[in-house]
């Protein structure tokens, strides 16, 4: 970890807690370690909103948390005392019981934090450059993920244009899927109809979408044998260094180029209007 | 090659005031003649340089998390269509790079300065500028939080700190120079500000705003940047915040500065119920002050995001409305607040504002030192910016909108005094000529021969909103990018950079300080010329 | 046989994204990913630059670049609803490329994110 002006001794100056449901290895590596109930963090973390407003808590609602309130007074204390607060929330948080409203919760932890001393908070995403997506789209359509281009301009409706969601309802009638391999990890019904339509596969390896696809095209892997950019989780762009060079072209290579033979077809839209000053 | 004949032309570069005169273009520039080629007859029209904005955030990591957060707004804002040519895009409060392109375009502005830049996502600014179709681009980058440069200061080692400065310009491919609240960004990674120019900032010794306000005014002048330091005062927004500006004016020692969005720095009272302008003071330094220029950050009624460096002053904001909050820390370099915002007239305190920025266009008297600008998306869109025109050159449409504000404000604001009323070559002059000057762009904003041919002309109409809104044609860089409205061509914009001179032992004084407290490689830290598209490096005239 | 060293590359196994491996490597394959955790050392050293798999596969048989390239966008060309997804393992020079596919086809586009 690195040291620093203010932090002269590195993880010495810094105190680290996890919370999980069971103690992992990350435990280990931390100073505390609070061991909260499977799907009981929401409470958890309103007690905890609630305690750095001194505001009362009931035995009973903090017993519910299996954490004790004693731990959560002197995790509270030590949050204050902090000069700069960071907390870090990952898949547990997000995708059990309560979903986005425990990130909500947190983040609301988070802000009412910065009246006693600077706090902030911060997704840890997942696989590799999820971030660059997430960063790409949102600069080139204004929304993050969950897009739909079918009026000719963005719109945005997780649950709606959502993959999970498009493929179990059967709405989509073509699929085209790069760095990522949800033949193995979506729910059986959307593997079901990615084997139905017309699915096309970008990948470095023959993976379990491959096997179901009617195209597979290898192309060589980000940062080993391709160039480019990835964005680290804090939406810091770095550049990638490939050591190795690939006998297969990279991804955006063969992505600009079905999008070029795309664009010598008939475009599917009619000439109208060029833009619209207000969608209705 | 193209020939514009018999519009009226307001070129105040050159001291041109409505004449009839032919224009000709011939690859990209205006030239004395041209043989062949289009003409475009303009009798009648008003031919103008294409408009550039000396200050607004359009690309990067800030921008890009006020888009994130307003998706409610993308989905009711104006939309570009999908052509088979032309990329689509969404407009509003925090507009796609695409959009912001086309709505640029669209009433006639060509150059923009992306106003704040961290050196450590440049390289994530400069996709986004590659992403915004037709206009030209400039960058400045903050410097005025950076804990390397801040502890060279503090230790009066001003050689050096020169020289990392231009280091980081370079490593940023950036063109100019912000500070932002200087020393303020710095403390507020301990939940504090700084709003006294004299007191030493939190976690330094000695080190004040003020010191760094002089020395970085004196780093660019001696590196002989072609824009000088581009400067966002301490205490913005807050009420009696004149004096902090008008001590701020004084420790720039004659040097040139660029004071941004001046509205949100001239106002007088103790606290939010006393806020009262204090434009005339402000106007008055100013006009007896030709070093130093400004724009305006004029306040619109209406939704819009907030985005800012100045992250303290962003936490005051969220605790005033209670609305969506975004805050990002740039490790040592510098910080960040989003707040989506309405400004309405009803409210006294934005009605002051709305008034404030008016009066600072009104009550500067030379057009080549007050230029038009929102602050954009924080005072209101770029794609306002006719009704702004409107406001400065109609005062009856003033005073009927003076009608609309609360009575408290009355002898709080200067506005209902002030009849002056903007020509066409004073509007020409602080949409164009004005900034392209501050800027150091001699290029742009002039409609000379050699210049570079962006072009907007108008068809004369007395609804003002309506003329400027609507440009007849848009040429950039002499090609014909908007007509009767609709969208021509979409060409890629140049990126103007510099690259001052510094000390090659720079590196090596850098890198172990970097290797202690950055998160990232010291080698992967320099965006890669390369990656930069259509890059032009401007040139430095140091002092010697 | 030497190898050749790369200083401060990136390591995109998860979304920490560190930029100081050094990474040995000779034509084939990645001999050592210094700095590298246990995963990004697992991610470095079993991508290597053999030719294991064919170019492309239609419908299970082999086939060209060329051959793929055109029958993938045709077959996106003729849906109504295509869909672009996944982004995650890839760059954004890529990605800028797909949101511009999704975008050209009036379809659908989504990442990892909404899983």
């Amino acid at each position: 970890m690195p040291k620093s002006k203010f932090l002269p001794r590195g993880r010495k100056d810094r105190t680290a807690v996890l919370v999980d449901i069971r103690p992992t290895k990350s435990a280990k590596a931390c100073d505390i370690f609070l061991q909260v109930r499977p799907g009981k963090d929401f409470e958890l973390i309103t007690i905890l909103r609630a305690l750095i407003k001194d505001q009362k808590v009931s035995e009973e609602a903090v017993a519910e948390t299996g954490v004790s309130l004693e731990q959560c007074n002197d995790l509270v204390d030590r949050m204050k005392k902090a000069k700069f607060g960071c907390m870090f929330f990952g898949m547990g948080l997000s995708m059990t019981r309560g979903k986005h409203m425990n990130s909500a919760a947190l983040l609301t932890l988070a802000t009412e934090m910065n009246a006693f001393t600077k706090f902030v908070a911060m997704p840890m995403r997942g696989h590799g450059n999820v971030t660059g997506a997430d960063v790409v789209m949102r600069w080139q359509t204004g929304y993050p993920f969950g897009i739909t281009f079918n009026r000719g301009y963005p719109r945005y409706n997780p649950g709606e244009f959502s993959t999970v969601d498009v493929l179990v309802r059967g709405d989509t009638d073509a699929a085209f899927i790069i760095g990522a391999d949800p033949g193995a990890t979506m729910p059986q019904p959307a593997i079901d109809h990615l084997a139905r339509i017309p699915t096309i596969v970008l990948d470095p390896h023959i993976t379990h979408t491959s096997k179901l696809s009617r195209v597979h095209i290898t192309t060589s892997v980000a940062g080993i044998s391709a160039p480019g950019t990835a964005y680290r989780m804090d939406e810091i762009p770095l550049p990638l260094k490939p050591a190795l060079k690939s006998p297969y072209p990279t991804d955006e290579e063969v992505v600009r180029r079905i999008k070029d033979a795309i664009a010598k077809k008939r475009f599917w839209m009619p000439e109208g209007e060029q833009m619209i000053t207000a969608q209705i | 090659m193209l020939r514009i004949t018999g519009g009226k032309i307001f070129d105040p570069a050159n001291g041109i005031d409505g004449e009839v005169r032919e224009l000709c273009v011939s690859d990209g520039k205006f030239a004395a003649s041209v043989d062949g080629g289009r003409t475009i007859d303009a009798a009648g029209m008003i031919v103008f340089p294409g408009g550039v904005d000396v200050h607004t955030h359009v690309a990067g990591g800030a921008i890009n998390f006020a888009r994130a957060m307003t998706p409610e707004d993308h989905r009711r804002t104006q939309a570009f269509i999908r052509s088979q040519s032309r990329r689509s895009g969404l407009g509003g409060m925090a507009p796609t790079t695409f959009a912001t392109g086309y709505l640029y375009a669209g009433m006639g502005w060509t150059t923009v300065n992306e106003a704040a830049v961290p050196v450590l996502s440049a390289r994530h600014t400069h996709e986004e500028l590659g992403d915004i179709p037709i206009v030209d681009k400039a960058t400045c980058v903050l410097m005025a939080n950076n804990e390397i440069v801040l502890d060279l200061l503090e230790n009066g080692e001003y050689e050096r700190a020169k020289n990392v400065v231009a280091w980081y310009i370079w490593a940023a491919k950036s063109y100019g120079v912000k500070a932002v609240n200087p020393g303020g960004v710095a403390a507020w990674k301990w939940g504090k500000d700084a709003k006294q120019l004299t007191s030493a900032i939190e976690g330094y010794s000695k080190l004040t705003p003020g010191d760094i306000v002089t020395q970085l005014a004196m780093i660019c002048d001696d590196l002989g940047l072609p824009h000088p330091m581009h400067l966002h005062c301490n205490n913005l927004g807050a009420p009696g915040n004149i004096s902090t500006t008008l001590d701020t004016l004084q420790h720039l020692e004659g040097h040139r500065a660029h004071i941004a969005h001046s509205q949100y720095h001239a106002y007088g009272g103790d606290d939010w119920d006393e806020m009262r302008s204090e434009t005339v003071q402000l106007a008055e330094y100013f006009n007896t002050h030709p070093n130093i220029t400004t724009d305006a950050g004029a306040v619109l009624f209406g939704d819009t995001v907030t985005i800012t460096a100045d992250g303290p002053w962003q936490h005051l904001l969220y605790k005033l409305t209670g609305r969506k909050w975004g805050n990002l820390d740039i490790e040592n370099e510098t910080g960040c607040g989003i707040v989506p915002y309405t400004y309405r007239p009803s409210n006294l305190v934005n009605a002051i504002q709305w008034a404030v920025g008016l009066e600072l266009l009104l009550l500067i008297k030379n057009p080549w030192q007050v230029f038009l600008s929102t602050d954009h998306p924080n005072g209101g869109c770029f794609w306002r910016y006719p009704e702004i025109i409107q406001l400065l050159m109609c005062a009856d449409f003033r005073n009927e909108c003076l009608t609309k504000l609360p009575d408290k404000i009355k002898g709080r604001i200067t506005l209902p005094e002030l009849d002056r009323e903007y020509t066409l070559y004073e509007i020409a002059t602080a949409m164009s000529a004005g900034p392209a000057r501050a800027l150091g762009l001699h290029q742009k904003g002039n409609l000379g021969v050699g210049c570079d041919a962006d072009i907007v002309i108008y068809e004369e109409d007395d609804d003002v909103a309506r003329m400027f809104s609507h440009p007849r044609y848009v040429i950039k860089g002499g090609e014909i990018v908007i007509e009767d409205g609709d969208i021509r061509a979409t060409p890629d914009g140049q990126e103007f950079i510099v690259k001052p001179s510094y000390d090659p032992g720079t590196d090596e004084f850098l890198q172990p300080l970097f290797e202690d407290c950055y998160t990232m490689a010291f080698e992967n830290y320099p965006v890669e010329m390369e990656r930069m598209e259509n890059p032009d490096i401007r040139d430095c005239v140091p002092n010697s | 046989m030497t190898l050749t060293v790369v200083n401060n590359a990136t390591c995109t196994f998860c979304g920490c994204v560190c930029d100081d491996i050094e990474l040995h490597a000779d034509e084939i394959k990645i001999h050592k990913a210094k700095k590298a955790c246990v995963l990004g050392t697992a991610w470095f050293l079993n991508h290597t630059a053999e030719r294991k798999y064919p170019d492309a596969l239609i419908d299970g048989k082999e086939a060209t670049l060329d051959e793929a390239i055109e029958a993938a966008a045709t077959y996106l060309h003729e849906a109504d609803m295509p869909l672009v997804y996944g982004m995650s393992n890839t760059t954004c020079e890529a990605q800028r490329e797909c949101v511009a596919l999704a975008d050209l086809l009036g379809g659908l586009l989504d990442s990892h994110t909404s899983l």
